[in-house]
């Protein structure tokens, strides 16, 4: 009885939905306001202290409007495939120990980083569908912007994962975060991770790759029908979609959830070190988007093939080589 | 110069046996009145003799029993060709097939004044709505409103399937406009592309038409100053400056020195503003959120100059016939110049970005060319026409208010491409704030205006200005009362957009935004001429006396 | 014109430094604006000075103005609505009874606010000089 108790907290409140769900609205806040200093901005200021309650007041704004489903669609796909999308991103922020295990405990394997890896190309998947579903020509391009995007670059991203897999010798998150406690691999591999950081911009659709809703271009691309609770399900699946890259690279590089542990309970520390690491990340997500124009989608996929590809594939190769040298540091 | 005096030598020596009447009334202004029929013959002779000359606008004018057709042609100067047509029969030749660049000009006369170019590619309906009854033409001196409302019914034309076409295989229509994050004014293009590719594009003008043209015509001469100021709010310094100077010219007003300097200012500062909104806008067209929003913060300090000069942010309201209407003070001089200098060095550190940045230039290198030789055959005019290597600029060519006093440069690019037609208008921030400089350091004591009786006497003339987008050109005749006979406004946008079909086929989809704010588009400039609400089913209701009479009527009852 | 070589975004330290910069927004309406010395606002109106001659009303480019009988003087109205903030009613006015000023905040929900009559002018000025008996 005592462990379902343990496993029902874990999924539904701690460090399961509800803190996941508070800690995305957290850095969505962080997101806008981060990237509205750096337009000179002040960003969101009103709801709440420096407007930190303006992503919740913003999904209540959404979760209350008139939801539309236009005549022309695929209705069924039109109404589960955010839905779909959202629950795949939430599935896979389970496997990110945050707290320093799983959301449910015990439920690392060998190889759960291909399994975040995939549900994050599947939910991917279930966005195409949800503009592909529209029967809107802006969707209908966005969506295609999409598949050809994510299924380039998704190739990259795996490769350039391998790296510290290899190094901590497993394709579990945990133990590849528990092997980075001395030195965490960006100082080791810093090529594999300024790469990855490039790729994730490409992967979350930021810029200079936020094509498949280029506002200018294709107005709002695959989400250009939806409204309502659906356009909210397709914003948090985005927002959850931000927190798992930007949790990846501090899972894969940055040593995860480790840092020194002070007074009190060690599952508070690791929290604290999780999400601080994640927020750097982040600022330097919103720091290249920033600087950078949208590239065009033929330039996309030529810097993917011609140049990431071969990049992350040599990039690998060059871990593999110094793995040797970097093998006594490694805890 | 010259090459004004070449213009009308070339007409005299090979057309003697056509022209009619030649006068020259003001230094490179020429009127020649042609025999029926010889325009093509002369427009021809100028396209051949005279370099880099090019049609301004063609402006119709009902004289009651003939129709008379001024072609406006570029050459150092204007030389304006007239010919009439009877008003019964009005069908004359066109000269799309000598220079393309006149297809809107023709469509548009055809459109108001309903005379037929015989030969025009496609002759159709240019600013007025699909529904516009048939043998209807506003422009026309004794169009009244009510003639429509009798025999609207029937000639209703199909307003809904003009554009649609059927998709052709894997071509796929793409409708941008009349609502679309592209457009900051509504228009509607109808783009066809095949996967990412643009294959054609359609414009369709119209949708912002409020009949000014019309309008002027029922207001006195010192109130179409506040009028023509609204066509545009960007360049409004622009308009009400041309319309101005055409004005003083008809009345052989002589404008202070004073004035001519104030009015220089503010338009300069208006050209600082627009540019750097364009530039902005292109940040932003092209993905770049930041350079967005950092532009327009550099914008704001130009604003809140021009707020203190005119007492308006935007709408001016500085400039009247015969003078400006307020003087600007020794402590607004001294925070101007100071702007003027902190502007400058943040335009400097733009021109930076433009040039190093790798993003930006992958996105606009080599994207949207318009070839020199096209873009003169289209009659292209401002940063566009200079950012395809021809460096004509009204403010140097035919020198108007203080600018032959002041020295500038003309900035022009080569490449022909949407980074050049960019960084020209860069450069032109830099040499703007030169001027400001310049001007504000070399202010002429004196009067600010001369009085002007309401009555203009008899007469016409043709006023251009450069505006921030490009050659902007009034032409205004006058029957010697307190109203206008005629005003004919042709706002630079209009020029540019038969560019960009041109620019855009074969480019991306993802290149649409970024050609057309290279373009600058302008859209309330360029419709001006009726006002019309397809949407809910009322047809349409124009003149400032109707709308106003009706507001009275709903105010007070 | 050579082209320079192409670099790392120029954009880089200039966002950097915002970040400690002050945001170059302001929180209007939380925070007042003033707008500066001549800004064309909302006219103000001396009932006493108006010589009843209607030029105001004939020259107005946007027919915003009428003249209305009011305690026995005919006196404009301003309708804001309409009015396009030109000031030729003041600049035409013979004995300057219409003067600017720089109340730029007319906003409102009510489109009949936006009727500026004579009367509240004059019962202004009563009120005024009630109080200074």
């Amino acid at each position: 009885m005592a462990i379902d108790l343990i496993f029902f907290v874990r999924t539904l409140v701690f460090p399961g939905f509800l803190f996941l769900l508070v800690l995305v609205l957290f850095f969505d806040w962080f997101e806008r306001k981060v990237a509205a200093r750096f337009q000179n901005r002040m960003g969101p200021s009103y709801a709440g202290p420096f407007g930190i309650l303006q992503p919740i007041a913003d999904y209540i704004k959404l979760f209350s409007k008139e939801d539309i489903t236009p005549k022309q669609t695929n209705k069924f796909l039109f109404v589960v495939a955010p839905i779909l999308a959202f629950s795949l991103f939430v599935f896979a922020l389970f496997y990110i120990p945050i707290d320093g295990s799983n959301v449910i405990l015990d439920s690392s394997f060998e190889g759960d980083l291909l399994l975040v890896l995939l549900l994050v190309t599947l939910a991917n998947f279930g966005i195409f569908l949800s503009g592909w579903a529209s029967l809107n020509p802006y969707s209908g391009i966005g969506a295609t912007r999409i598949l050809t995007q994510f299924l380039g670059y998704d190739i990259p991203l795996i490769l350039l994962a391998i790296g510290p897999a290899f190094l901590a010798k497993s394709l579990s998150i945990v133990s590849i975060a528990s092997s980075q406690v001395t030195v965490p691999f960006i100082l080791l591999i810093p090529w594999s991770c300024v790469l990855f950081i490039l790729v994730l911009q490409a992967e979350l659709e930021k810029d200079p790759f936020d094509i498949p809703h280029a506002e200018t271009e294709i107005v709002g691309g695959y989400e250009t029908e939806y409204s309502g609770r659906k356009l909210a399900f397709i914003k948090l699946s985005e927002d959850f979609q931000f927190l798992i890259g930007a949790s990846l690279v501090t899972v894969l590089f940055l040593g995860g959830f480790h840092g020194p542990v002070f007074i009190g309970p060690a599952e508070f520390w690791y929290v604290f070190w999780f999400i601080v690491k994640t927020l750097g990340v982040v600022f330097i997500l919103e720091y290249v988007g920033n600087v950078s124009a949208r590239l065009r989608i033929d330039q996309v996929v030529h810097g993917n093939w011609k140049l990431l590809i071969p990049l992350s594939i040599l990039s690998l190769a060059l871990t593999i080589l110094v793995e040797p040298l970097l093998r006594s540091v490694i805890g | 110069m010259e090459k004004f005096e070449t213009a009308v030598d070339v007409l005299k020596n090979n057309l003697a046996d056509a022209i009619v009447e030649l006068k020259v009334p003001r230094p490179r202004k020429a009127y020649i009145l042609l025999k029926s029929e010889r325009h093509r013959d002369a427009v021809s002779l100028l396209l051949k003799h005279v370099e880099e000359s090019m049609l301004s606008t063609i402006s119709g004018v009902d004289l009651g029993t003939e129709i008379e057709l001024n072609y406006h042609m570029v050459c150092g100067g204007t030389v304006t060709l007239k010919n009439r047509v009877p008003r019964e029969k009005p069908v004359t030749k066109t000269i799309t097939d000598i220079l393309p660049g006149a297809n809107l000009y023709e469509r548009e006369v055809f459109d108001l004044l309903g005379v037929v170019f015989e030969g025009h590619p496609n002759l159709e309906r240019l600013l007025l709505p699909d529904g516009w009854p048939k043998g209807n033409y506003p422009l026309r001196r004794d169009w009244t409103p009510p003639l429509i409302q009798e025999n609207d019914s029937g000639s209703e034309e199909d307003s809904q399937n003009n554009s649609e076409e059927d998709d052709v295989g894997s071509l796929v229509s793409v409708v941008v406009g009349p609502q679309h994050p592209v457009l900051h004014e509504p228009e509607r293009f109808n783009f066809t592309v095949d996967g990412e590719t643009v294959v054609d594009v359609k414009p369709r003008l119209g949708y912002v038409h409020r009949g000014i043209e019309k309008a002027a015509e029922r207001m006195m001469y010192f109130q179409d100053v506040f009028l023509v100021e609204r066509i545009c709010g960007i360049c409004n310094a622009a308009h009400t400056t041309v319309f101005c100077q055409a004005v003083e010219d008809i009345g052989n007003i002589e404008t202070p020195p004073r004035a001519l300097y104030l009015r220089t200012i503010v338009h300069e500062l208006n050209r600082v503003h627009s540019h750097l909104l364009l530039l902005g806008v292109g940040g932003h067209l092209l993905g770049f959120e930041a350079l967005f929003q950092h532009v327009w913060r550099d914008r704001e300090p130009v604003m809140d100059i021009i707020e203190q000069i005119t007492g308006n942010r935007l709408m001016s309201g500085f400039n009247t016939i015969g003078g400006v209407r307020r003087d600007i003070n020794p402590n607004t001089v001294e925070k101007a110049l100071k702007t003027v200098k902190a502007v400058r060095k943040r335009a400097v550190f733009y021109k930076n970005v433009f040039e190093e940045d790798a993003t930006l230039r992958l996105r606009t290198e080599g994207v949207g060319v318009l070839s020199k030789e096209v873009a003169l055959k289209l009659c292209v005019v401002g940063p566009v026409l200079r950012g395809s290597g021809v460096a004509s600029d009204v403010r140097k060519d035919d020198p108007y208010a203080a600018y032959a006093e002041i020295p500038f440069n003309v900035p022009c690019y080569d490449e022909c491409d949407t980074w050049a037609r960019l960084m020209v208008r860069v450069d032109e921030v830099v040499e703007s704030l030169n001027i400001l400089d310049y001007a504000f350091n070399n202010l002429p004591g004196g009067r600010l205006r001369v009085r002007v009786q309401r009555k203009i006497p008899e007469g016409e003339a043709v006023s251009r200005v450069e505006a921030p987008r490009g050659e902007l050109i009034h032409y205004v005749k006058s029957d010697g009362t307190a109203y206008p006979y005629r005003v004919k406004v042709r706002a630079p946008t209009l020029a540019n957009l038969l560019a960009f079909p041109d620019a855009i086929r074969g480019g991306y989809i993802a290149d649409i935004p970024s050609v057309m704010g290279s373009l600058d588009p302008c859209f309330s400039c360029t419709d001006r001429m009726a006002f019309v609400d397809t949407a809910n089913g009322q047809k349409w209701r124009w003149s400032l006396d109707d709308v106003n009479s009706h507001k009275n009527r709903r105010v007070l009852l | 014109m050579t082209k320079k070589r192409r670099r790392l975004p120029a954009l880089i330290k200039d966002m950097g430094s915002c970040l400690f910069k002050k945001p170059f927004t302001q929180e209007y309406p939380f925070v007042s604006v003033q707008a500066p010395e001549g800004y064309r606002g909302r006219q103000t109106f001396d009932p006493e000075k108006c010589i009843s001659c209607g030029l105001c009303e004939r020259d107005c480019p946007a027919k915003a103005i009428e003249l209305v009988e009011v305690s026995g003087k005919r006196m404009p109205y301003f309708y804001l609505d309409r009015c396009i903030f030109c000031y030729q009613c003041a600049e035409g006015c013979p004995r300057n009874a219409i003067q600017l000023s720089t109340n730029f905040e007319m906003s409102t929900t009510e489109k009949d606010e936006l009727l500026v009559k004579a009367e509240e002018f004059i019962s202004k000025q009563n009120i005024s000089s009630d109080e200074g008996q």
